[in-house]
C-alpha cells in the first residue's frame, strides 16, 4: 500500500509540475487524431467532530484523492471511440485501486438520433456523469443529499448502451434532449454498499444488477433556463457472507423487489451568475435472505447559486437536505433500524455550505470550502457518516472545512 | 470629369481590397464546400457546441475556435452566451464523460482561416477586417427572433448622385445587430459595392425595430437602382 501511495503521489507531482506548460495532447494513429485528456485532484478535510465519509477527518484528513486520463478519437463524422482510466482514494473507499470509467463507440447519425454503447456513463440528474469532475464547478462537493461521493457506484456509468439526441421545437419553443439507456452495474469491492455492509458483519460482497432508465431535458426560450426530468429503475443483487464468531458463517444475499429513483431539476444561468436546484427520490425495497423486508426512503434537494467575482474568482453558496426513512419486517427485522421521524439527527442530514473558487491558471484550480451539517443520518442506507469511523458515537452537528485543489489538461 | 475618374479609382481601391466593416462583429467564416451561403445562429451555436457536426443537407461540419483576442470574446458573447472560462469546463464535461472531444483551437485569425481553407466542412470565426480569401463569409440570420423584429422606422439610404450618373448599382447585403430595444447596435458588410455599401450602412444605423427578448442579428439587404 504504501509503495502505491508513493507511486501515485510521484504521478500527482508530475503532472502539477508539467501543467504550468502542458497542453492537452494528441497524436496521430492510423491517419485519425486522438486526444489525450486527463485530470487530477487532491483535498483535505477537517471536521470538528464526526468523521465524515470515511476519513479520520477529525484529525484532518488528506485521504481525498483521485485522477483520471482518457484518449478518445473522432474516427468518421459521426463515429467516435474512446476510453477514460479512473482512480481514488476516499478514506477507506477506492483505495487507488484503478477503474475503467467509461469505454464508448458512439455512433451519431442525425443531431435528434445516436447510439452509444459501451461502459457508458449515467445520465441522471444535472450531475451524474460529471460528478467526479469538481474542476468543471465551483464547488469542491457536490450537494451530498443528491450526489453522494461516498456511493459514486450507485449512478455513475453502466455497462450497456444509450440512445440520445436533441429536437428543436417550433415556434422558438427551445429544444428537448433525451437520453434512454439500460446497462448492468457493478459496484466496486471498494465502494460505500460493501464498506457500509461490513457493520452487519458482511464481508465479500458483490453488489450489482441491472439499471436502466431515461432523462428529459428542455432548453426552455427563457435563455439560460433548462429543466429536466430522470427516472432509474434497478434490479440489484448483493451476494455475501456473514460470520457470526463462534457461531459459524451464514451466506448473505439480498435482491431488489423494488429499486426506482425520481430526479427533478432546473438551471438558470444568466452573466456570472448560476442557480440550480433538483429533487431526488430514491425508493429502496430489497428482501434479505428470503425472509425480511426493508424498504427506505430516502428523499434529498438542494438549492445553489454561484457567482463570478472577477476572471479568476467565483463564490458560491448551497442548501442540501437529505432525509431518510427506513422500516423492516420478517425474521431478522430487529438487525435493522426503524427509521419513521425525519426530524432526528439519525434519520436526516441538512447541510450548509459556503465556498470560494480560485483559478490559479487555465489549468490549475484551489478551492476552500465550508460545511455546516445538521445531523448524521446513519442508517440502513450508506451516506456521509459511518459507525466503522465514528465508534463513540456520533454528535448531532458537523462542521467541516475543505480546501481541494485540482489540474485539469 | 476628373472628379469622375478620382471617385472611380477610388471605388476600384476600396473594391479591390478586403470587404469592409462597420463594426468589430466577428465574420463567421466556412470551407468552400459548405454549399450554404446563410446560416442561422441558432445554428451557430449548436455547432459551436458540438450539439450538431452536420447541415440540414448532410454536410459534415467542424467548428473552429480561436483561442482568445476581440473576435474570440465577442463571438463567444454574442453567438453562444458564454466566456472563454465556461466554454472550457462545458467542453470539458463532454470530453471527461466521453461524450465529446476538445473543438480545435487556433491562436490567430490567419490561423484559423488557412485551417479553414485547407480543411472541408470547417467552420469558424475572425474579426471583420480579416481577409478571408479561399473561404466564405456566412451571412448570420437569426430566424427565430427576425420574424419577430418588425421594422418600425425606415430611413432610405443617399444614392450618390455619381454613381447614379454612372448606372453604378446593385444590392448592398449587410449582417445588423438589433438591441432588445430596438435599436440598431452594429452593421457589418457582408457583400456589395463598398460606396453604396457606407451610404445603406449609415441609413441602416438609424432604423428603429420593435423590442424583443434579447439581441438580435439579421440580414437586410437593399437595392440601388440607378434607372428608378
Amino acid at each position: 500500500m504504501h509503495r502505491r501511495i508513493v507511486a501515485l503521489s510521484s504521478v500527482y507531482a508530475c503532472l502539477c509540475a508539467g501543467l504550468a506548460t502542458l497542453q492537452a495532447q494528441e497524436f496521430k494513429l492510423f491517419d485519425r487524431t486522438v486526444q489525450v485528456h486527463g485530470f487530477a485532484s487532491q483535498g483535505f478535510v477537517y471536521t470538528d467532530d464526526n468523521n465524515w465519509l470515511t476519513m479520520d477527518t477529525s484529525q484532518g484528513s488528506a485521504a481525498f484523492t483521485d485522477f483520471g486520463i482518457n484518449m478518445a478519437s473522432q474516427v468518421t463524422d459521426k463515429l467516435r471511440v474512446g476510453a477514460q482510466g479512473y482512480d481514488r482514494n476516499l478514506g477507506q473507499l477506492g483505495q487507488y485501486h484503478p477503474s475503467l470509467d467509461w469505454a464508448v463507440v458512439d455512433y451519431r447519425f442525425k443531431p435528434w438520433f445516436g447510439v452509444r454503447g459501451g461502459k457508458v456513463k449515467t445520465i441522471l440528474g444535472l450531475y451524474s456523469d460529471t460528478q467526479d469532475l469538481d474542476f468543471i464547478r465551483t464547488f469542491a462537493l457536490l450537494p451530498q443529499s443528491i450526489y453522494p461521493i461516498d456511493i459514486r457506484d450507485a449512478t455513475i456509468a453502466h455497462l450497456g448502451g444509450d440512445v440520445y439526441g436533441a429536437v428543436p421545437l417550433k415556434h422558438g419553443r427551445g429544444d428537448l434532449s433525451y437520453t434512454a439507456w439500460a446497462g448492468h452495474r457493478r459496484d466496486s469491492n471498494y465502494s460505500a454498499y460493501v464498506y457500509f455492509l461490513q457493520k452487519y458483519g458482511v464481508a465479500g460482497s458483490t453488489y450489482g444488477g441491472l439499471q436502466y432508465g431515461a432523462d428529459l431535458r428542455w432548453n426552455t426560450p427563457l435563455k439560460g433556463l433548462l429543466i429536466g426530468a430522470s427516472r432509474m429503475n434497478a434490479d440489484l443483487t448483493d451476494n455475501g457472507s456473514v460470520v457470526y464468531p463462534g457461531v459459524g458463517s451464514f451466506q448473505y444475499s439480498a435482491v431488489s423487489k423494488a429499486d426506482w429513483t425520481n430526479q427533478f431539476y432546473g438551471e438558470y444561468n444568466r452573466g456570472k451568475l448560476r442557480i440550480d436546484s433538483e429533487y431526488r427520490r430514491f425508493l429502496h425495497d430489497q428482501i434479505v435472505n428470503g425472509t425480511t423486508e426493508t424498504v427506505s426512503d430516502v428523499r434529498g434537494w438542494y438549492l445553489a447559486g454561484s457567482y463570478r467575482v472577477t476572471k479568476r474568482l467565483w463564490v458560491g453558496s448551497y442548501y442540501s437536505r437529505y432525509t431518510i426513512t427506513s422500516v423492516a419486517g420478517g425474521v431478522v427485522a430487529s438487525s435493522f433500524p426503524q427509521q419513521t421521524d425525519t426530524s432526528l439527527p439519525a434519520n436526516h442530514i441538512y447541510d450548509k455550505v459556503i465556498t470560494a473558487r480560485v483559478d490559479l491558471n487555465r489549468y490549475w484550480n484551489a478551492k476552500v470550502e465550508g460545511h455546516f451539517m445538521n445531523g448524521y443520518g446513519n442508517s440502513s442506507y450508506p451516506e456521509g457518516f459511518y459507525p466503522q469511523v465514528n465508534p463513540g458515537g456520533f454528535s448531532p452537528n458537523t462542521n467541516a472545512l475543505v480546501l481541494k485543489t485540482s489540474v485539469s489538461f | 470629369m476628373k472628379s469622375q475618374r478620382a471617385l472611380l479609382l477610388t471605388v476600384l481601391l476600396v473594391m479591390s481590397g478586403s470587404i469592409c466593416a462597420f463594426s468589430g462583429e466577428p465574420k463567421v467564416i466556412a470551407n468552400l464546400s459548405v454549399q450554404i451561403d446563410k446560416i442561422s445562429a441558432d445554428e451557430v451555436k449548436k455547432i459551436f457546441l458540438e450539439e450538431k457536426n452536420s447541415l440540414a443537407d448532410g454536410t459534415h461540419v467542424e467548428p473552429v475556435f480561436e483561442k482568445n483576442g476581440p473576435a474570440h470574446e465577442t463571438f463567444l458573447r454574442q453567438y453562444l452566451g458564454s466566456t472563454d472560462g465556461d466554454l472550457r469546463y462545458y467542453f470539458q464535461a463532454l470530453v471527461f464523460s466521453g461524450r465529446g472531444s476538445m473543438p480545435k483551437e487556433l491562436r490567430s485569425d490567419a490561423e484559423v482561416v488557412a485551417y479553414v481553407a485547407k480543411t472541408r466542412g470547417a467552420i469558424g470565426y475572425v474579426s471583420a477586417e480579416t481577409s478571408t480569401e479561399g473561404v466564405k463569409t456566412l451571412a448570420v440570420v437569426n430566424t427565430q427572433d427576425s420574424a419577430q423584429r418588425k421594422l418600425i422606422t425606415r430611413v432610405e439610404p443617399d444614392y450618390p448622385e455619381t454613381l447614379k450618373r454612372l448606372s453604378i448599382g446593385g444590392t448592398v447585403r449587410l449582417q445588423v445587430t438589433i438591441s432588445p430595444k430596438g435599436n440598431v447596435e452594429t452593421v457589418a458588410l457582408l457583400g456589395g459595392n463598398p460606396i453604396l455599401s457606407e451610404s445603406a450602412a449609415a441609413a441602416v444605423k438609424q432604423w428603429i425595430y420593435s423590442t424583443g427578448p434579447s439581441r438580435t442579428t439579421l440580414e437586410v439587404s437593399i437595392s440601388f437602382d440607378p434607372h428608378r
